[in-house]
């Protein structure tokens, strides 16, 4: 009997039940995408999500926008021939191919953006949502994805057009789309963006504002020569409430994120959480003990040395330009007390607690960059009065004297001059050269120079060609997605 | 180690002087022994005649049989009649075998006629075998299973239950990828693979399958406590496990006393490793390096400094970075195992104690473990069984492995300057080792020794079950196992341990990862067993469910003030990460066994799984067998071919899964990626990844097609197996276009192909006072890619490309072509971007894409391709035993051929940057059209990186024969002793030999490990030692 007992307890104790619940189990750390996408709060943190995407676009953003033109070089490291090194080189001297990192990585953030952008834009109609909160978000979404095919546009021409959640492999691959549909595209986001965006003055700070989309809009006509569209949006810009910040140092300092210049910036944010910026130790030299010139010790000599300014650019500010110590510091003294000439940015560099870990935004738009730009779209237009009143506000602001030169062609170089120093290490530079069909002239100019100064280039460097005005797609991408034609000169 | 004077000590001191002693004379031993041998010959002084006739069970004469006094080498064998005559000595034993008998003992005591019977031997094809849910008698056996039993596994001091298989079983390869202590075992049945779901067999020990994830190492299990290991090679064997059988099956079952008996048991042995010359990285010494910076600083007409201007005075000085990070190291075990078994209940206790001492400075392995097995039989229907078996393992293990980006030691270690001293001259050690020109470097001899990486890991491994005998041919078992496990892995680096490109005195850091898992079995099986006349059958149904979870928790801690407190509390700051994982499992299981007469054998089987792991629309599988045999040698036909003992042909087919892709892949979650706005943190979310609702598991269909052959009364058995596998819905990590805003989605698409032949021979070559058997094994496995995702893209691996038509995981990269001699030869050759002269040539072989065949005069990514195979055209094995009186010998080989290795440790070892210490041969390199070198090696500093890219010069052939173990033993004659019953010493050499034409350290490596596209790839291991082991093996 004791026996039938005990057997009769095995069987109950073994008999576990066949329920369907005890073979569904979902993860006990993440939350399902179809359970996500309802909730203001699931949309605020899905936005979020979607800029975060930018930090992707703006940690090698330099190495395309402005060590590729004749604004910013490097500290050649001849012991260290590391591919991630060498290829930072090749894109300063237009012998980069198709497995280019920073290119790939410019490619790969951009679409990262918009693939969040899209999962956005694909829920927030069908939330049951406060109609102003779906605006809101519905144009910061339209603005990032806009935002993300303007940087591909400019820097690989045409690209595929991904405007859905993509659900299943065959979703994942599309083919390229024209160059003028992309534009098309673009404006399209970027115009329902500004109709809908809140204004800068009563958005949350940080985030986009209907003048950041006006000011896109400025580009993308500047881009295309559509000057009068130009005009219009750019005049937007100007008309919702921005001012200059007296002085121009200020403008990059941490204490006035989000300031009265500010159209957009990349937020960050020092600390453990993350989210901190650090192009100061990617822009100083690359030394042992970085202490003398962060005030942080610590060693930078694997990632230092880079977007290192040009004596081209440093001997282009003009005399008395503020400009100049705000944005470059002519060497710094190492610990012994001796002084190294070796210049460096200094823009984004403010005190900060932990080595490698700042609080530095990056400036996307500002009022300044809105200003020269609505400048040289009048200029085109041959209203250069008008256009030397907006240039003016800016070289004042930086000690200058007032220009009054009315000459079409020679302003146009004196804007295009006062960009470049105003500017300077904002990732404008290159788009710049190839917007205004600079690049090859100067370039090439340049690559002369960079020659006689430096004797480790080879022959084949600085051969800059049609081509080589926009990027190559990456290899593995073309690999991946035969649908895709791979830009011409870079097979 | 304290200072106490245990036994235990003593008996290590002693053992550690003996064994150092054994290192250093092996040879002397041999001939102590022989010594030995002639000497107990001697013994055997008076004597007596002694006569007899041997007969069989039927009364008939045999005739050769072996009559032996034991303990000696005196016999003799039987005439035709079966009659035999001998002199022994009055106490003597005489021991009476023949092939296919079972032999018998027989005490003289003053007897003059002895006649004995022989019985048939419940022999090899009689034997039961552990098989999935159950036993068989081998005979019955219709599936491909291979078993070993603790018998022939005895003589192989090892840390790892699979080191003791290496070379013993067909159609297995076992590799040894490290010689990190209790690390490194590859295990792989017939050739299975697959891209994202491992290959790894399903290990289930004492019928409880282990999870196949981080709780899966079997490392822990005590080789000691191990009775028999069955591998489970074709779907006919395999099926019943179902969604896991796909790469096949190991049962282990652990030692249970055995009916009547009771016995101690007490293993030891001692042993030491060291590291053999060959293999060791043939690095310039200080002279060499020397002379190569003071090149390298003139080709850039740089002035060179101080240090290299005069190479010549380092003749003699330098440090060997590679020799100075090893040490011989001491291996030991201890083992006591207590067996009884009496009227109701059985019970057998092993305890054990092993430590291991790495032959890396710092490296060391303990494994404390205990195993309860206990029975009770209630009455003649019912009994219960408990088990319990914890097992406690430290083990430090520094970051010895892999590149040196990765921080590996001992890569890192190899390219430092040798110039640099790891010691001063008054004994401190320096912080750095560096150079000018070099990268700052911390002192490796530090860092080994310094940085702590230490593993705590506790396992229980607990089981019961009851069997109730409902009738006489009914039965009901219930069981219950559980596994818990908890791991501590604490890691502190100070800050005199820093990294490359970070030389000490660095920020100090320290982490902590805390493991912990539990999974749960139930298991309830109905057998049923009866015989109808000549008709046999044989089911089974049941029903088994499985839970698993395991939680894990990581702090990284930083900013600590000092290095004297190592506890996270006193860190300035600290990052935490969890990680929760769970998965459950229900299913039945169903199998009919049918024979008729013991001569035409039919199975079927079927196992049904529902799975937590896949999507609501894939939950549940099917996996069916079904195998029949046929013993040929039962028909009257083959009775007129009596050198024919036995032979069965047998065949299956079935279907097994492979489910271990993790388990939430199916699902699309949500991840964080935050932002700051303003500010403040603004935490956001991103789709993870892209989910998959139709996701199921990858699925194996395998034919199975062989026969067992005996021959000459048994005295050489053959088995030979044919299959062939598809793997099918191959789980498949497929990469997307990142534009999509994914980079790869998991796909049941892709199919494999398997097939090979499976050959092992047994023979008792010799017989009677000297034995002599062997065992060998050879086994040809392929593969080949037959389908991959939608589109047949090829998948890349970070050496290696799997690509359709051809087999899996090939090395990929350019083909090297040499250097660019001269001017007329660059002018004639492709180019890359920066090529020069004396700069290496790959060839062109491709323009606009990869494959199209169509040379562009330029040397870019398109010119890769499958540059070798990582995997073995065959792989075999081999094990002699000879015996002769109480002398045991034995020596197992096992060996691959046809595999490549691509040492890409290469890339750092001949760069040519002048920024890390070289290979010799380096000093061949080009250096002026008239001194060009051997062709082989570029110019220094410029034109560099094509050197770097992955090509054809770093593979080579890596087939290998390593002598894996020769063990002599030696039994100690007891003729009279009261207490102690058996007795046996033997000394060991493992990993004798490795012959090889590879020229890294280890033939063997795999620093990918079981990730099955990454394969052959040596980024530097820790070493594999030679080990000479001492051990006895005493009964009482």
């Amino acid at each position: 009997m004791k026996l039938k007992i005990i057997t009769a307890g095995f069987l109950l104790l073994t008999a576990v039940s066949c329920k369907k619940s005890f073979l569904d189990l979902p993860p006990e750390t993440s939350i399902s995408s179809t359970s996500f996408f309802k909730t203001t709060n699931d949309f605020t943190q899905a936005i979020n999500g979607v800029y975060a995407g930018l930090r992707g676009l703006y940690e090698t953003g330099y190495v395309m926008g402005e060590m590729r033109s004749d604004n910013a070089y490097l500290v050649y490291k001849s012991n260290d021939r590391g591919n991630q090194n060498i290829t930072k080189e090749q894109v300063a001297s237009f012998t980069d191919d198709a497995q280019n990192p920073y290119s790939n990585s410019k490619y790969y953030s951009c679409y990262n953006i918009i693939s969040r952008a899209n999962a956005v834009l694909g829920t927030i109609d069908a939330a049951q949502l406060d109609e102003a909160f779906k605006k809101n978000i519905k144009g910061q979404a339209e603005f990032l994805r806009a935002f993300a095919y303007f940087e591909l546009v400019q820097y690989f021409g045409s690209v595929p057009l991904y405007l859905q959640v993509v659900a299943t492999q065959a979703a994942a691959s599309l083919p390229q789309s024209s160059v003028a549909d992309v534009y098309k595209q673009i404006i399209r986001d970027a115009t329902d963006a500004a109709a809908i965006l809140p204004a800068p003055s009563v958005q949350v700070k940080g985030a986009v504002s209907s003048g950041s989309a006006y000011m896109l809009l400025g580009y993308v006509h500047m881009t295309l020569k559509n000057y009068p569209a130009a005009e219009t949006v750019l005049k937007s810009v100007t008309g919702l409430g921005y001012s200059l910040m007296g002085n121009y140092a200020d403008i990059f300092n941490p204490a006035n994120k989000n300031n009265t210049e500010s159209i957009f910036e990349v937020q960050y944010m020092q600390g453990a959480s993350s989210v901190q910026s650090d192009f100061a130790y990617m822009f100083i030299p690359a030394v042992t003990d970085t202490k003398p010139i962060t005030g942080v010790a610590g060693n930078n000599q694997t990632f230092g040395g880079w977007n290192t300014p040009t004596a081209d650019l440093i001997a282009a500010y003009e005399t008395g330009d503020k400009r100049k110590n705000a944005s470059i510091a002519m060497g710094y003294t190492d610990g012994s007390g001796t002084f190294i000439p070796q210049p460096y940015i200094i823009k984004y560099l403010h005190p900060h607690a932990v080595f490698n870990n700042t609080d530095d935004d990056w400036p996307v738009y500002r009022l300044a960059d809105a200003l020269l730009l609505l400048a040289e779209c009048l200029n085109e237009e041959n209203k250069a009065a008008d256009a030397l009143t907006l240039l003016n506000q800016v070289r004042i602001r930086a000690g200058l004297t007032s220009s009054a030169v009315t000459d079409q062609g020679q302003l146009r170089d004196i804007i295009a001059h006062e960009r470049r120093v105003e500017l300077a290490f904002e990732n404008h530079r290159w788009l710049d050269l190839v917007r205004t069909g600079k690049a090859l002239t100067i370039m090439n100019a340049f690559g002369v120079l960079q020659k006689q100064t430096y004797s480790y280039l080879l022959p084949n460097t600085y051969n800059v060609t049609v081509n080589r005005l926009i990027f190559p797609i990456p290899f593995d991408e073309i690999v991946l997605n035969p649908k895709l034609i791979q830009n011409p000169g870079y097979n | 180690m304290k200072k106490n004077n245990t036994p235990v000590k003593i008996l290590c001191y002693a053992g550690s002087k003996a064994t150092k002693w054994l290192a250093k004379n092996s040879t002397y031993l041999i001939f102590i022994f022989l010594i030995f041998l002639f000497s107990s010959v001697k013994l055997i002084a008076q004597t007596n005649q002694v006569t007899g006739i041997v007969k069989d069970e039927k009364g008939k004469a045999i005739e050769g049989a072996s009559v032996l006094v034991k303990g000696s080498a005196t016999g003799t064998p039987t005439a035709a009649d079966g009659s035999f005559t001998i002199s022994v000595i009055d106490n003597a034993i005489l021991v009476f075998t023949y092939a296919g008998m079972e032999p018998k003992e027989v005490s003289v005591k003053g007897k003059s006629i002895i006649d004995v019977l022989l019985s048939q031997q419940a022999s090899a094809m009689s034997d039961v075998v552990i098989v999935a849910y159950g036993t068989q008698s081998k005979r019955a056996v219709t599936g491909a299973i291979q078993t070993l039993n603790a018998k022939e596994l005895e003589n192989l001091p090892v840390t790892q239950v699979t080191q003791q298989l290496q070379g013993k079983l067909a159609g297995v390869q076992i590799t040894q990828s490290t010689g990190k202590p209790g690390q490194g075992m590859d295990i792989r049945i017939r050739g299975q693979s697959s891209i994202s779901a491992g290959y790894q067999p399903l290990y289930v020990i004492d019928g409880f399958p282990l999870d196949q994830g981080q709780g899966s190492d079997i490392n822990n299990i005590n080789p000691d406590d191990i009775e028999s290991i069955s591998v489970l090679k074709d779907a006919a064997a395999s099926s019943l496990y179902g969604s896991r059988a796909a790469a096949g099956v190991v049962l282990i079952t652990t030692k249970h006393a055995k009916a009547g008996k009771s016995s101690i048991n007490i293993n030891s042995y001692y042993g030491m490793q060291k590291v053999p010359q060959k293999g060791r990285p043939p690095m310039m010494n200080g002279v060499e390096f020397a002379q190569f910076e003071q090149d390298v600083f003139k080709a850039q007409n740089l002035p060179v400094p101080a240090d290299y201007q005069n190479p010549s005075q380092y003749a003699g000085k330098g440090t060997d970075w590679y020799n100075i990070l090893l040490r011989n190291a001491p291996i030991q075990n201890y083992s006591l195992t207590l067996s009884s078994s009496k009227d109701k209940f059985s019970s057998t206790v092993i305890g054990s104690f092993f430590n291991q001492d790495g032959i890396l400075l710092n490296s060391n392995f303990k494994r404390y473990s205990l195993r309860i097995n206990t029975e009770y039989k209630a009455n003649d229907r019912l009994r219960f069984g408990f088990t319990a078996a914890p097992t406690y393992t430290i083990n430090s293990s520094p970051n010895s492995d892999g590149l040196l980006w990765s921080g590996g030691i001992i890569q890192s270690a190899i390219l430092t300057s040798p110039l640099a001293p790891y010691k001063n001259a008054d004994g401190t050690l320096p912080l750095n080792a560096t150079g000018p020109g070099l990268f700052p470097n911390p002192n490796w001899y530090n860092v080994v020794q310094q940085a702590s990486n230490v593993s705590n890991n506790t396992r229980l491994l607990a089981s019961t079950f009851g069997e109730l005998e409902i009738t006489k041919d009914l039965k009901f078992k219930s069981s219950i196992g559980i596994d818990l496990g908890s791991n501590l892995y604490k890691q502190f680096n100070p800050s005199s341990v820093g990294g490359i490109f970070n030389p000490p005195p660095t920020q100090t850091n320290a982490t902590q990862n805390n493991y912990s898992n539990y999974q749960w079995t139930i298991e309830n099986l109905l057998t049923y067993n009866k015989s109808f006349g000549k008709h046999n059958i044989d089911v089974l149904a049941g029903y088994t469910s499985q839970r698993f979870k395991s939680n894990f928790n990581s702090i990284y801690a930083y900013n600590f003030p000092d290095d004297r407190i190592q506890t996270l509390n006193v860190a300035g700051n600290s990052k935490v990460n969890s990680d929760i994982q769970s998965w459950t499992l229900a299913s039945v299981v169903g199998r009919i066994n049918y024979n008729y007469n013991q001569k035409y054998f039919v199975s079927g089987g079927i196992r049904r799984d529902g799975s937590s792991r896949f999507a609501p629309n894939t939950k549940y599988g099917n996996f069916p067998y079904v195998s029949a045999g046929w013993i040929l040698s039962e028909e009257n036909f083959m009775k007129n071919i009596p050198v024919v003992s036995f032979i069965k042909i047998r065949g299956s087919c079935g279907l097994g899964g492979n489910n271990n892709i993790g388990n939430y892949n199916y699902y699309a979650g949500m991840s964080a990626s935050n932002y700051t706005l303003n500010g403040a943190l603004a935490p956001g979310k991103v789709i993870g990844n892209l989910g998959n609702n139709n996701l199921s598991w990858e699925k194996t269909s395998q034919l199975d097609i062989g026969f067992d052959l005996s021959i000459l009364k048994g005295r050489v058995s053959f088995t030979y197996d044919y299959y062939s596998k598809i793997t099918s819905g191959l789980l498949f990590n497929v990469a997307v276009p990142r534009a999509s805003g994914y980079s790869n989605i998991l796909v049941n698409l892709g199919q494999f192909n398997y097939w090979g032949h499976e050959f092992s021979i047994s023979s008792q070559n010799i017989v009677g006072a000297l034995k002599w058997n062997t065992d060998f094994n050879i086994s040809f496995n392929k593969n080949k890619v037959v389908k991959l995702g939608s589109t047949d893209a090829p998948i890349y691996g970070d050496y290696n490309i799997t690509q359709v038509g051809q087999p899996i995981a090939q090395f990929y990269g350019y083909v090297f072509d040499g250097v660019y001699i001269n001017q007329a030869d660059f002018n004639k050759s492709p180019h890359a971007n920066d090529s020069q002269v004396g700069t290496v040539k790959m060839k062109d072989l491709n323009g606009a894409a990869v494959g199209d065949g169509k040379p562009n005069g330029k040397i870019d990514a398109n010119d890769q391709k499958a540059i070798g195979n990582p995997a073995p055209k065959f792989i075999f094995g081999i094990t002699n035993t000879v015996s002769f009186m109480n002398f045991d010998f034995t020596v197992v080989a096992a060996g691959e051929y046809g595999n490549h290795v691509m040492n890409a440790t290469q890339e750092y070892t001949q760069n040519m940057d002048g920024v890390f210490n070289v290979t010799k041969d380096v000093a061949n390199r080009w250096k002026s059209e008239q001194d060009p070198g051997d062709g082989i090696h570029p110019r220094v500093v410029v034109g560099t990186p094509l050197a770097r890219f992955h090509n054809s010069r770093w593979v080579s052939d890596a087939s290998y024969l390593t002598i894996k173990n020769i063990a002599l033993g030696y039994t100690i004659p007891l003729h009279n002793a009261k207490y102690i019953h058996s007795a046996r010493v033997y000394g060991s050499i493992q990993q004798a030999f490795v012959f090889t034409s590879y020229n890294g350290a280890n033939p063997e490596v795999n620093n990918y490990g079981g990730n099955p596209i990454n394969q052959g790839i040596d980024l530097t291991t820790f070493p594999i030692p030679r080990t000479f082991t001492f051990g006895v093996n005493i009964g009482l």
